[in-house]
């Protein structure tokens, strides 16, 4: 709790292709009065090359879309689960249909949300605050 | 004698030899001692003669002179002979002048005699020899002579006829033997035949011959006889054999014929002259239902009782006929025996009289057998060709020269030729020209005692159609297996075959518009799927942004733009709704889902009742549910479709609180579900266009894409259902679908 504090401001990492959900997203995080660090990719190339080195700054929350260019979020997802640095970063997936297959598909994956995107805008910016309790969860406690 | 007579010959020839040998030596030997004395007493008194002349020429001087002296020196010389006793030389007065007296004589001188010669005295020879002196009597010389020279010869003699016979004898002994052997050998031979036939009676034993006199013949004798007796003994025994054989065979045959008799399927009966019985086989007694000590020597007719089948007057006794007729009769037609319980057989029979060897008749015998089952075979066969010429198919045989050798009349109408036009005529002639002739290896087939499937092959009609015939072909056997034909059923298919093609074609066409319309199908539900999911991205970004376009120009929200944005809004929603219903829509028919399970209806009616929970509150809807099924199936689909059914119940309910009811029955092999609501009903003319996907018959003051029915019309559809509505306007409606019973789950809830 007092390291939340001392800290430097979280980074999040986000792997989204269409940019008003970026925008969105940076309005969500605003919304819930979280100062951070975003890093966005907007190719499932660069995301699978992301994980893969070792240079890259460990993210403290990934929020992701599955449906990306070149490499989709599973393959993403799967890479970084494989990858023991990046083993414990939280995830929230970010999915255009709220639809249980497209659920299923990441239930192997240890995605720690699942967020449909909301059409409505007061629904989306509340996407800042769950994004900021995946922030506050100890990795530990995943 | 007897003790002779029985002893061997062996020693018999010996006897023989040594007393011939004996008497013969004894009788020579006495022959020559006769002769030898004969002649010794003849050339004795020769040479006394002479001596006693000499001795008087001698003497004559001294006589005359009276000189005795001279006379007896004269006389001493006489000395040498032994056996003279004495001699004296007499005066012719008798007195003696001189005499020699041999040493130890004691006789004297006998007195001469009145002339010369010579007498026998006792043992003794007396010469008497006048002395002569110019030619005078001057004196006699008188000789004594003692004769038992003669003796001592005869004595010599006898000893050398003894040795002679004893040595002869030994001899005689000695060639006995050999000659026994050439007599005797051949006769024991014999006797030892004689003695080993005797002892083995083997009358192949031949003596052998060893010589050509009468023990040679003797032995050619006994052999022959031996061999007469042999043959004779041969054919005794070969007749006995005869006999043996003829009575075994006679027993055989007696047995064989009782073996026969008692095994024959068929009754036997035979009589004798009288018509009595004499002898009845088990089989007769059987159906004659009498013990053959009830049925031997009774008359025929009491026992064997036949009458007409139709007109039941007996039947003349077969006997009888047989016995007038003196041949072989059968029985006429329809003749029924009834037997001692009264049961009555179908016969048939037929009587033939018994002759001895020289062709006397000696009674009959009555042969017959029950027919029941031969009548019935009959009219199996009977039915069975009146089958065979009523069959609509044609129904032939043919021979294994493929030749026809029967027709029937469905042959007949299928092929146009007659049963008179094809006996006997070749199966090629109703071969179809253009295709070729299978049946001769079809024939060739059955020859070799293989199977011929059902097969179908053109045929050529008589008036040249050419039509296309269903084939069975089964082999014809003999009573001893042997395949001898075939038999075929044809059944003309030319319609069938005509109309399979066309639906064969139908088939291909439709398998064609088929596959076009499943592509096109999964193509749609491809594009529904991402259409309505892809989308929905923009969709969602025109909706979000024009949102904060009114959040970001805070003075936009009371003026035109705010209500235009509304707009944007209220299409983007309706968009969104109708793409979700396009998905759902196009997920009902996505291929691969899970496997369906065990669905219990009435769950699935609670699980609906919750989720519609509100609108149920709502409207004050009261549902009722029958007794539900199990149904494989996925839970999803059946929540959609009752939820669907039901949501629309209370939506589109009427003034009063809606009242529905769910229920289920079986009809038509089908589970038939039912939906009932006191709602507004649906007018006839849009019964069926309310399944069409997105169709409504209401506006806006009624929410709803109009996807509904179409969902539950696609999920019925997908388990093999159908679904439809019954209703009249404004007196609610009843929705109704059925499910295949193959659904209902063996599960019982």
């Amino acid at each position: 709790m007092q390291d939340e504090t001392s800290r430097a401001k979280p980074r999040v990492l986000i792997v989204e292709d269409n940019l008003g959900d970026v925008e969105l997203l940076r309005m969500a995080l605003h919304t819930a009065n979280l100062d951070c660090d975003v890093t966005v990719i907007d190719d499932g190339r660069d995301a699978l090359d992301y994980f893969a080195n070792p240079a890259s700054p460990l993210p403290d929350l990934v929020v992701m879309d599955l449906n990306l260019p070149k490499n989709d979020g599973l393959e993403i997802l799967e890479a970084m689960r494989a990858n023991p640095r990046f083993e414990r970063v939280p995830v929230a997936v970010f999915s255009s249909s709220s639809s249980p297959q497209e659920r299923a598909r990441v239930a192997n994956l240890h995605v720690d949300r699942f967020i449909a995107k909301p059409p409505d805008l007061d629904e989306y910016l509340n996407i800042g605050w769950t994004l900021k309790d995946l922030l506050a969860k100890p990795a530990s406690s995943i | 004698m007897r003790a002779f007579r029985d002893i061997p010959i062996k020693q018999k020839l010996v006897v023989a030899i040594l007393v011939t040998t004996a008497a013969g030596m004894l009788l020579s030997g006495a022959g020559i001692l006769l002769a030898d004395n004969i002649l010794f007493r003849n050339n004795l008194q020769r040479d006394l003669a002479a001596l006693s002349r000499i001795v008087a020429d001698n003497t004559t001087a001294a006589l005359a002179f009276n000189d005795a002296s001279t006379a007896s020196e004269t006389l001493a010389a006489l000395r040498a002979r032994p056996h003279l006793v004495s001699a004296c030389i007499y005066r012719t007065d008798g007195t003696i002048l001189a005499s020699y007296h041999r040493l130890g004589a004691t006789q004297a001188c006998p007195a001469p005699a009145a002339q010369s010669g010579i007498r026998s005295l006792g043992d003794n020879l007396v010469v008497s020899q006048a002395i002569m002196l110019q030619n005078r009597r001057v004196g006699s010389l008188v000789i004594l002579y003692d004769l038992g020279e003669i003796g001592d010869r005869t004595r010599l003699f006898g000893a050398a006829i003894l040795g002679v016979l004893l040595a002869s004898s030994v001899v005689a002994f000695g060639l006995s033997g050999k000659l026994r052997a050439t007599i005797a050998t051949p006769t024991l031979r014999l006797v030892e035949a004689a003695t080993s036939i005797s002892k083995t009676r083997d009358f192949s034993i031949r003596a052998k011959k060893l010589s050509g006199d009468e023990l040679g013949v003797l032995t050619d004798a006994f052999n022959e006889m031996l061999a007469s007796i042999q043959s004779r003994e041969r054919e005794l025994r070969q007749a006995i054999l005869d006999r043996e054989a003829a009575l075994t065979e006679a027993d055989n045959a007696r047995k064989f014929l009782e073996t026969t008799l008692g095994s024959i399927g068929d009754a036997v009966i035979s009589t004798d002259m009288e018509g009595r019985v004499m002898f009845v086989n088990p089989v007769a007694q059987a159906m004659l239902g009498y013990s053959p000590e009830q049925t031997i020597e009774r008359p025929l007719e009491e026992v064997f009782r036949i009458v007409n089948e139709f007109t039941r007057a007996p039947v003349e006794n077969p006997v009888s006929k047989v016995l007038r007729e003196g041949s072989i009769v059968g029985m006429a037609n329809h003749t029924v025996l009834i037997s001692r319980e009264g049961k009555e057989i179908p016969i048939d029979d037929s009587a033939a009289p018994i002759r001895d060897g020289s062709g006397v008749i000696q009674g009959t015998v009555l042969v017959f057998r029950d027919v029941t089952a031969r009548r019935r075979a009959q009219e199996i066969t009977r039915r069975l060709a009146s089958i065979v010429e009523s069959s609509q198919d044609a129904i032939v045989a043919h021979d294994l020269e493929g030749l026809f050798t029967s027709w029937n009349n469905g042959a007949q109408r299928i092929f146009g030729y007659s049963a008179e036009e094809m006996i006997g005529r070749p199966t090629s002639l109703i071969a179809s020209p253009e295709d070729g002739d299978e049946m001769p290896e079809v024939l060739a087939r059955i020859r070799r005692g293989e199977r011929v499937d059902q097969y179908q092959a053109p045929r050529r009609t008589k008036d040249g159609r050419v039509i296309e015939v269903s084939i069975t072909v089964s082999p014809i056997l003999d009573e001893l297996g042997r395949i001898v034909g075939a038999s075929k059923i044809a059944r003309d298919v030319t319609e069938q075959v005509r109309a399979a093609k066309h639906l064969a074609e139908l088939n291909a066409a439709l398998r064609v518009s088929n596959d076009r319309l499943a592509r096109s199908n999964e193509d749609l539900e491809r594009f529904a799927f991402v259409a309505s999911h892809d989308l929905q991205e923009p969709l969602r970004m025109i909706s979000t942004y024009s949102q904060l376009l009114v959040r970001t120009y805070p003075s936009a929200a009371e003026s035109q733009t705010k209500m235009f944005i509304d707009y944007i809004l209220g299409g983007t929603k309706r968009m969104r709704e109708l793409l979700a219903d396009l998905l759902a829509y196009a997920e009902i028919g996505a291929r691969g889902d899970d496997p369906a399970s065990a669905v219990d209806m009435s769950l699935v009616l609670d699980k609906v009742a919750d989720n519609l929970k509100t609108s149920i509150d709502e409207s004050g809807a009261q549902i009722t549910v029958d007794r539900l099924p199990i149904v494989k199936a996925h839970e999803a689909h059946f929540i959609a479709l009752f939820q669907n059914l039901i949501g629309n119940a209370i939506k589109y309910r009427g003034p009063l609180p809606p009242r529905i009811q769910v229920s289920m029955e079986q009809k038509d092999g089908n589970m038939r579900f039912a939906v009932t609501d006191n709602g507004i009903g649906i007018a006839p003319e849009y019964r069926e266009k309310v399944f069409v996907p997105f169709k409504r018959l209401h506006g806006k003051n009624i929410p709803g894409t109009g996807i509904g029915l179409a969902i539950c019309q696609r999920i019925v559809e997908r388990y093999g259902g159908r679904i439809w509505v019954e209703s009249e306007e404004g007196h609610g409606a009843t929705f109704r679908f059925t499910l295949p019973f193959e659904l209902l789950s063996n599960r019982e809830s």
